[in-house]
């Protein structure tokens, strides 16, 4: 294990750091959009809100600035961070670097829930998108538990099994797709296959930060188990980690946070995988300051490919999950060039 | 005029007789459609139609004791042609599949859609229809200057209802009907004029219309018109000005994007259908008065809305509704005298 940062001190500036980073992502998120708002207008809109100054700006613009663009920032954040949380503790508890949200299947049986309530009607006009995403998110994923408590695996079968329940469910998207819609109930589905901001409202905002905030309580709490989850179950219930309540209470931590967020913005991949080993090339896979630096870097990321989506083709918004990984990818190839072992 | 001209150079080619009754078709008969030579030697006896306006004109021209059967529905026939209608086998509301098209053994497949019948037609290619013999045609409408290479496509050019009578046209030359084909293009040429007449004051050239079809997602993106396809030209006939520049058919469009366009008049789309809760046009108008953006523009400010069916919407008969439709709404609002 490698600590490059250690000590109280260190850990404090690089948490003001990366905050300082973060409001600076949002910032900036506010101030761009499709339609131009000067500066100082964005700027005495939040100066109204968050102080209350008493400015004077039109209504449409001070409610683009904060009704649309600062949910949307907020909202960027939260899933970030929570999708980024996920994978960090999916990768420990599993001894996994491959294993995250979406590999287990949450993605496609969020897919499968929202299609289902869309195309077919599943709950009968009482479920909403959001809720049969939520649904179908958790159903995946403890499907996906089940058959790999069933193969008596340790965590490779977990994988295994996740690819195997995600293959069902996006089996059965296409089903429900092919068999009953139209082209542009196509296009409805993409929203839950690669992720949308467009729609988020403060109401989101409350719902993403309470969830975000609570996921990452519940994990910075098992911080220590976690480091021990590290060298494997045996050893760290030799540690004295209660290993099966903390596996039970850790997946179902991430089930949760995964699916609340897929039931606002749809899923957007790549954060929940790649983002974790970015943050441990930076500080080392101590969980005390992993969970913290990967939520952080999760949010800032998002916040950052968000504002890409708005601006990088004209006039056109595009899926946020195209470019987390459009732009994600190459990034990260570039990580992994620059913390290549010697040979 | 486009039309005028083709028929005479349709009649001229055809060598028939009878300088003002319209003519008979003479057999074989070739046309160019979408792309590709159709020859004719008689009038098809079995068709099937793939698509609500298609199946629309063929009924209107008589031909329902021809079509074998019908499929891809959005919503009720036109109520004038519910009777002849009811007596059509429908294989389905959605895309029937290759063989449940080609099992009722037919001799012409009229499509409206490239998305359905084309080079990666949903139900088939042409080239699959033509090798068992089935002779297909394309609505002019979806293929000329519309690309039709992704989702509901993009045009390059303003759409036209010429189009659309270029259509009723050639279907009736195929099926030798021209006398009724030219009596239902003067109908709705007569309904077109008059509806433009109607609002000819000038005033319309300030009012920009935004066209919202329908949301995946309430609060989303929204699905609206482009400005090249049937809200375009209903736009352009009447004087007004599109909101949206896309060339893009169905382009989504964010609402920040949207109050930043700050539109005139807000043409909320009616339909039968209600799969995203969107499709309903008070939870539209509901959304838009409730958003705290939204509801401080103009147009909602003043409730300066035109409720229209979609498939007005859509480059089809219908648009001539959608023109009428949009004209009345115009005057209603005072915004044309």
């Amino acid at each position: 294990m490698t600590r490059r940062l250690g000590g109280w001190g260190p850990r404090a500036l690089f948490a003001l750091a990366g905050l300082a980073v973060l409001l600076a992502a949002i910032a900036l998120a506010v101030s761009i959009g499709e339609i131009a708002i000067p500066p100082a207008t964005t700027f005495k809109t939040l100066a109204n809100r968050l102080f209350g100054a008493g400015y004077e700006v039109g209504r449409v613009q001070a409610g683009v600035v904060w009704e649309y663009r600062m949910s949307r920032a907020l909202v960027a954040a939260c899933c970030g961070g929570a999708l980024a949380l996920s994978g960090v503790v999916l990768q420990a508890l599993l001894r996994n670097p491959l294993a995250e949200p979406y590999v287990l299947g949450i993605s496609a049986g969020a897919s499968t829930g929202a299609v289902g309530v869309m195309i077919v009607g599943f709950g009968a006009g009482a479920l909403s998108l959001s809720g049969g995403a939520f649904l179908g998110a958790l159903a995946a994923f403890a499907l996906v538990l089940l058959l790999a408590r069933g193969a008596r695996g340790g965590s490779d079968r977990t994988i295994l099994a996740g690819v195997a329940g995600s293959q069902l469910f996006n089996a059965l998207t296409a089903y429900i797709v092919t068999s009953s819609a139209d082209a542009e109930q196509a296009r409805g589905v993409m929203f839950w296959l690669l992720g949308n901001l467009g729609g988020v409202r403060w109401p989101d905002v409350y719902l993403a930060a309470a969830v975000a905030a609570a996921g990452f309580a519940i994990c910075i709490s098992q911080a220590r188990a976690l480091d021990a989850f590290s060298f494997g179950e045996e050893a760290a219930a030799a540690l004295g980690v209660p290993v099966a309540r903390l596996r039970l209470v850790l997946f179902a931590a991430t089930a949760l946070m995964t699916a609340a967020m897929v039931s606002i913005v749809g899923s957007i991949g790549f954060v929940g995988l790649v983002i974790p080993h970015a943050a441990r090339m930076l500080v080392g896979s101590g969980h005390g300051l992993l969970l913290p630096a990967s939520a952080l870097a999760g949010a800032i990321f998002m916040v950052l490919a968000d504002i890409l989506s708005r601006i990088v083709v004209p006039g056109q918004i595009l899926p946020i999950g195209v470019v987390t990984a459009l732009f994600g990818a190459p990034a990260f190839a570039l990580l992994l060039y620059r913390a290549r072992r010697p040979e | 005029m486009r039309l005028a001209s083709f028929l005479a150079a349709a009649t001229l080619a055809l060598g028939a007789s009878g300088a003002l009754a319209a003519g008979k078709t003479q057999y074989p008969l070739t046309l160019e459609n979408c792309g590709r030579q159709i020859t004719f030697d008689k009038a098809p006896e079995k068709a099937v139609s793939i698509g609500q306006n298609s199946s629309e004109i063929l009924l209107s021209l008589g031909l329902a004791d021809r079509l074998a059967a019908t499929a891809v529905w959005v919503g009720p026939v036109l109520e004038n042609l519910k009777a002849a209608n009811a007596g059509v086998p429908r294989i389905s509301n959605n895309q029937p599949s290759f063989e449940a098209v080609v099992k009722t053994d037919p001799d012409l497949v009229a499509a409206q859609f490239v998305f359905d019948v084309g080079p990666n037609g949903v139900v088939g290619k042409r080239e699959q229809f033509e090798e068992l013999g089935i002779a297909t045609y394309i609505s002019p409408g979806d293929c000329i200057a519309k690309d039709n290479s992704m989702r509901d496509g993009a045009r390059t050019k303003l759409f036209s209802m010429d189009l659309i009578y270029q259509e009723i046209a050639e279907l009736a030359q195929i099926f030798d009907v021209q006398e009724r084909g030219e009596a239902f293009i003067a109908e709705l040429k007569q309904r077109e004029a008059k509806a433009v007449a109607s609002v000819a004051g000038g005033k319309a050239k300030d009012v920009s219309l935004l066209y919202w079809f329908s949301s995946s997602q309430l609060n989303g993106d929204a699905w609206v018109a482009g400005k090249f396809g049937a809200p375009g030209y209903i736009t352009q006939v009447l004087g007004a000005r599109n909101a949206v520049e896309s060339g893009e058919e169905w382009p989504a469009v964010s609402w920040e994007s949207i109050v930043g366009r700050n539109p005139t008049v807000i043409v909320v789309g009616t339909m039968d259908r209600r799969k995203f809760p969107a499709d309903d046009p008070k939870v539209k108008i509901d959304f838009m008065e409730k958003d705290p953006v939204v509801s401080q523009i103009d147009a909602v400010k003043k409730k300066r809305f035109i409720e229209l069916s979609a498939q007005a919407m859509n480059p089809t008969i219908r648009t001539i509704d959608g023109i009428e439709t949009v004209a009345a709404g115009l005057k209603r609002l005072q915004l044309v005298d």
